[in-house]
């Protein structure tokens, strides 16, 4: 008991306490602001890339393609552990206006809006046809001519609070889109002649992913159209990519690994094809594992920021220290009367541990609590900013983010208060164990008092 | 300096504090160190000019290495005079010379003594270096940026609206000026590039007219000098990252493989829109294929040029794009500045020549003259430079918020001195010294502090960039983490050059909050009654 009594009682007396107190918030203060930022921009980038892509993708980065798809389609619907499956198609196109002369490069990629809306969020990204996705590519001013998607990026500009102005965009626009088909053997279709694939799609919608790098060059076409212009829709069908969805109870490894084995057989199945060939450029990821590319750059930022903070940390360890030394110093009587009544060398030690610990409890609580506080009117504080002194903490014309994230992640605060107190225990250390080695004799001889 | 009033209110009003103090504290510290602690009175005439006349000599110099951009400097003007008047009054704080040998007794007995002051050095050195290292990394990057542009388009680009003829005479009129080092015209479309059974990938082709010249021997992976082997008359260089995918792990080309495909044939499909041949005249696109020799695999180190460009002679491009087209044709001109040459004031002479370019050899309206971009490389990185300056500027405010702690740890550590040496303080006091003298001791100890720990954070924070790919790279091989990934960051190396006007800055704002950290315990001594501590009781 004495040793929580003594613990409060040196936090609230001595007021060089006060110090490492407020060193422990500030650190936790910081830390909790930036994490959880950082956090719920990785969490929602990830989000946005699993509703994208789905759980997992059976695909081929070959602009060729692969065949058999259909078979490989009927296999996965029959199966007890597939929710959805999505035939995309997926190449380069150039496009250009109906009248301009001028052509630019896009990422096209083919889908069946119902069916690619079951395995992903395509659906939920459409402006005009959120609630009514089979018309996703029925332009609403004329439901029989072929409509397009387009990438909100590509389409509208953002202003400086990040907000599109879609009544820019629902023009009666027509693209040309013209692709270079390829064989199967990947060669150019229709050798020797100067002919391309063309159609010209009519504006139907904007898809906004939450994807910079999607929303800015992906135009969606109908799936068979699509096909048919990348050379695809020939005697064997080919496709780019199977997008998958997993009934709610399979977990991400199992669901992808069952596909594994499903595909590894199919193409056992398929090796006296004719165009089996292709189908060994073909691999099973998961979503995680397909846009690792862009995630993993995410994560690893987040991993260098929680370094660097740590780094700075040791900072708030040495205060620790320093208060913990004062304190031993000027309390070397209390020390001396408590070992006088038979108190061990392990009691000292627990009693500065036990008020390192309430410093760091306390010191984290606050700084967590302010932190909290702050993160509630973030928004509001950088609205503030804006409009006052024109200050975001990102430019929302060059950043797809929105309103900055501000939930607190309670495993991210658990972790931060943890290390909060660990870092108050190492530095309490040593001026515990200079405590708990103090002799009686020299802290309490008359000279001393 | 014009910049520097442009500056968004937020960020004037801590810049103009900050620049005010940093003047009035760069420029008068020595000459309080030289009136007060060395000499006891006031100079001779002749000694205050030669000290003023130095000073104000050095800190020009110094504040031109901070990166000022004042004409004059007129603020430095004003810290001499009232420099002079320091130097020459017998007014002033009264600190006896004894006193600044008691008082650098006391810091080195300090020092040595009181190990627990090296860490507050640590924690300076600490802190300053990972704002060092920070700020020098993300500069870096934002420098290597910027001349990635100007490395790939040159210092000036000149984009008209739509494609345009007679590039050559463009060129040579530019040439003429001189300003003008060299130009180039460039014709841009996308495509797909064919290697070989089944290999196709989408491309971006620059077709330009300087493709002997535009790649250094570095950048060009078979080494060769240019010209380049001319035995074919259609020869293209590839980006690296086209024809080769890095290594996952070690973010490396391999470049015996990628010296394989130099010589190979490639075939490169694009379109081309023409007038229909209908009554309407509609235009359509026509499928057109380049058959090319790679001559050269190129590696510029700037990932999205590397990844997805292919190079060809621009006449080989437009013989394609524009059959039948006799004179040359450009979508964009791209202008080499003769060194030292000011880009933003050769805007205007570049736009001259293309206004009566225009007007005489393509016979455009004015409009369309007007609506021609003719902007510097940095210009149009800009907007995006000003967003990586912005989010450096969080980054670094953060990591400073993080590291005040490092002032909270002086103030412990000192106030801790002050109170376990009560009797020295009250001896010297005993002993004739002044309140300012005392308060100067721990002031000065502080300056001491923080002058060490941010040399210490210099040298360490040297270390670190200078080595900080090496540092990666046993990083990745120990805990198998690649932490820069030219995929992601642009670059395939991490820009290693530290920052030494950051630098400094950062220094003296450690120096300034070391001082800061020791002011309360030195108020704290001052307040030390020698009758209190030194008697018998």
């Amino acid at each position: 008991m004495y040793k929580i009594i003594l613990s409060f009682r040196y936090l609230f007396r001595r007021r060089v306490s006060y110090l490492a107190f407020l060193a422990v918030a500030l650190c936790v203060f910081i830390v909790v602001v930036v994490m959880t930022i950082m956090t719920g921009l990785v969490r929602g980038f990830k989000d946005n890339n699993h509703k994208w892509t789905g759980d997992c993708v059976v695909g081929t980065e070959s602009l060729v393609g692969f065949p058999y798809y259909e078979d490989f389609i009927n296999r996965l619907d029959d199966s007890d552990f597939i929710e959805g499956v999505s035939p995309v198609v997926k190449s380069y196109a150039l496009v250009r206006g109906r009248n301009s002369e001028e052509s630019v490069g896009v990422e096209m990629m083919g889908i069946e809006p119902v069916e690619h809306s079951k395995v992903t969020g395509f659906g939920e990204t459409l402006y005009y046809n959120k609630n009514d996705v089979p018309d996703a590519f029925k332009p609403a001013y004329d439901p029989n001519i072929p409509g397009f998607v387009v990438g909100i990026d590509k389409w509208l500009a953002r202003d400086q609070r990040g907000r599109y102005n879609y009544e820019a965009g629902s023009v009666e626009a027509a693209l040309v889109v013209s692709c270079f088909p390829l064989t199967s053997k990947g060669a150019l279709a229709k050798a020797g002649t100067e002919m391309v694939n063309t159609k010209t799609f009519y504006f139907s919608d904007i898809s906004r992913s939450g994807l910079a790098g999607v929303d800015s060059s992906f135009i969606y076409l109908p799936f068979e159209e699509t096909q048919l212009l990348c050379g695809m829709a020939g005697a064997v069908k080919r496709i780019s990519a199977i997008h998958i969805k997993f009934k709610p109870n399979v977990g991400l490894a199992e669901g992808c690994g069952k596909v594994a084995v499903m595909w590894k057989k199919f193409v056992e199945d398929k090796k006296g094809e004719k165009q089996a060939g292709l189908l060994n450029t073909v691999t099973v990821q998961s979503w995680k594992d397909y846009r690792r590319a862009f995630i993993a750059a995410m994560e690893k930022e987040q991993t260098m920021l929680a370094i660097m903070f740590a780094l700075v940390g040791i900072t708030t360890v040495f205060i620790v220290l320093v208060v913990f030394y004062m304190i031993v110093t000027h309390k070397s009587k209390d020390i001396g009367i408590l070992k006088s009544i038979g108190v061990s060398r392990l009691d000292v030690v627990e009693l500065f541990s036990c008020f390192a610990f309430l410093m760091g409890l306390l010191g984290s609580a606050a700084g967590a609590l302010a932190g909290w506080l702050f993160l509630l009117k973030i928004n509001r504080i950088e609205d503030f900013l804006f409009k006052h002194f024109g200050f975001q903490l990102w430019d929302r014309t060059m950043y797809a983010i929105g309103d900055i994230p501000n939930a607190i992640d309670l495993k991210v605060l658990t972790v931060i208060i943890v290390m909060a107190i660990s870092a108050c225990l190492v530095g309490a250390f040593i001026p515990s164990r200079r405590a708990a080695k103090l002799e009686i004799v020299e802290t309490l001889q008359v000279s001393q008092l | 300096m014009e910049e520097f009033w442009l500056q968004p209110l937020y960020l004037l009003i801590p810049s103009l504090i900050f620049s005010l103090f940093l003047t009035w504290f760069i420029g008068l510290l020595p000459v309080f160190i030289i009136r007060y602690l060395i000499s006891s009175r006031p100079l001779s005439k002749f000694w205050s000019i030669f000290f003023v006349s130095v000073f104000w000599f050095f800190n020009i110099v110094l504040f031109e290495l901070l990166g000022s951009h004042s004409r004059g400097h007129p603020a430095l003007l004003l810290v001499g005079l009232v420099s002079y008047y320091i130097y020459r009054t017998d007014k002033g704080p009264k600190i006896d010379t004894s006193c600044s040998f008691i008082s650098m007794f006391l810091w080195l007995r300090y020092l040595h003594k009181k190990r627990i002051v090296f860490l507050s050095i640590a924690a300076v050195a600490l802190s300053s270096a990972l704002l060092m290292v920070v700020a020098s990394l993300f500069g870096g990057f934002i420098n290597a940026f910027e001349q990635s542009a100007v490395k790939t388009m040159g210092d000036i680009v000149l984009e008209p609206p739509i494609k345009f003829s007679k590039y050559e005479e463009l060129i040579r009129r530019l040439e003429q000026r001189s300003i003008v080092q060299s130009a180039s015209a460039k014709l841009s479309t996308e495509g797909l590039l064919h290697l070989g059974k089944g290999d196709v990938r989408g491309v971006e082709i620059w077709g330009v007219s300087n493709l002997d010249s535009r790649f250094s021997k570095a950048e060009r992976v078979s080494g060769n000098e240019y010209p380049v082997p001319n035995e074919r008359s259609a020869f293209g260089f590839v980006g690296i990252g086209v024809v080769a995918e890095p290594n996952e792990n070690t973010d490396e080309y391999d470049f015996d493989a990628v010296r394989e495909i130099i010589g190979q044939d490639a075939v490169l499909t694009t379109g081309a829109v023409v007038k229909g041949q209908d009554e309407d005249g509609t235009a359509e696109v026509r499928r057109k294929t380049i058959k090319f020799t790679i001559a050269d695999v190129v590696f510029t180190g700037v990932y999205h040029l590397d990844k997805g460009l292919v190079y060809l002679p621009i006449e080989e491009l437009q013989k394609i794009l524009y059959p039948g087209q006799n004179e040359g044709v450009a979508g964009q001109i791209q202008i080499k500045l003769k060194d030292g040459t000011d880009s933003e004031a050769a805007l205007a002479q570049v736009r001259g020549v293309w206004e009566s370019f225009a007007a005489e050899q393509l016979g455009w309206e004015q409009y369309l003259i007007s609506r021609t971009a003719i902007v510097t490389a940095k210009q149009m990185q800009s907007e995006y430079v000003a967003e990586f300056r912005k989010q450096m500027g969080i980054l670094l405010l953060i990591f400073g918020v993080v590291s005040l702690s490092a002032v909270l740890l002086i103030f412990c550590i000192f106030y801790m001195i002050v109170e376990t040496k009560q009797k020295d303080i009250a001896i010297i006091k005993s002993c004739g010294a002044t309140n300012g003298s005392v308060a100067l001791i721990f002031i000065g100890f502080g300056v001491c502090v923080g002058v060490i720990g941010s040399a210490a954070g210099m040298v360490l924070a040297d270390i670190v960039t200078r080595n900080i790919n090496v540092i990666e790279g046993w990083i990745r091989i120990i805990f198998g983490l690649k932490l820069w990934k030219s995929s992601v960051y642009m670059f395939s190396s991490i820009p290693n050059e530290v920052d030494w006007s950051s630098a400094m800055l950062i220094a003296l704002s450690a120096i300034i909050a070391a001082t800061v950290g020791s002011l309360i315990p030195a108020i704290i001594a001052v307040r030390t009654r020698p009758v209190n501590v030194l008697r018998y009781e």
